[in-house]
């Protein structure tokens, strides 16, 4: 089997930013917090990895994961309630009664 | 997007104020032409742009609030490394509703160059 080449520094960036960008595109909240707080903590956790072909598996499988990411978003989308999360909810402070 | 596309049409209309003496109407309508724009109030004023830009770095949970001045590098003066870089990037984009591209958004590495960016960008509101 071919040794894959290891992702530039640049490219794994590029991987981040395309999970968080994918993630805004969640209509559901707590998915779409998820994802991009698993997004940050998977990449947080390769951080040090220094085999190459390790770093390629990771990179492979992050790419495969964003496919994911990108096609749930599509679904979830379909589907989503009316009724948005009460995180999302815009309060004004409440009003003080003295 | 709406405001900023009012913005732009308005900036291109123009009322030319008709006099009756026909004999130096020219002149008046030369000095009479006015544009309609309210221009500037779309766009943010660089104080705006640099108090947002350091509550988003502030409200960062890795960032000590202390330590935050205009003139800050995230990594070299803030401790963070290139993964919270492109976090930080990416709160910055949510907080001004742009779309920043890959090639900009790596260079966005410190306090006075996010500013400038964003200060110097047509859709930043």
């Amino acid at each position: 089997m071919a040794m894959a080449t290891a992702p530039s520094r640049a490219e794994v960036l590029s991987l981040l930013r395309s999970f968080l960008q994918a993630a805004r595109k969640f209509s559901d909240y707590n998915i779409r917090e998820y994802a991009a707080r698993r997004a940050i903590d998977g990449f947080r956790g390769n951080k040090a990895l220094s085999d190459p072909s390790a770093i390629a598996a990771a990179f492979a499988d992050g790419m495969s994961q964003l496919e994911v990411a990108k096609r749930q978003a599509a679904v979830y989308s379909s589907y989503a309630p009316k009724t948005k999360s009460v995180m999302e909810v815009k309060m004004s402070p409440p009003e003080r009664y003295d | 997007m709406a405001s900023a596309l009012r913005g732009a049409i308005l900036g291109h209309v123009r009322v030319p104020i008709r006099t009756l003496d026909r004999s130096r109407s020219l002149s008046c309508l030369q000095t009479s032409i006015r544009s309609m724009s309210s221009h500037g109030d779309d766009h943010l004023t660089r104080e705006e742009v640099v108090d947002r830009v350091l509550d988003v770095v502030k409200s960062f949970p890795k960032v000590d609030p202390a330590k935050v001045t205009p003139d800050v590098h995230f990594q070299a003066d803030l401790g963070l490394d290139s993964l919270d870089n492109v976090e930080i990037v990416m709160a910055l984009e949510e907080e001004f509703k742009l779309e920043i591209p890959d090639k900009e958004a790596d260079q966005i590495i410190s306090c006075p160059l996010a500013i400038e960016y964003i200060a110097a960008h047509p859709m930043a509101s």
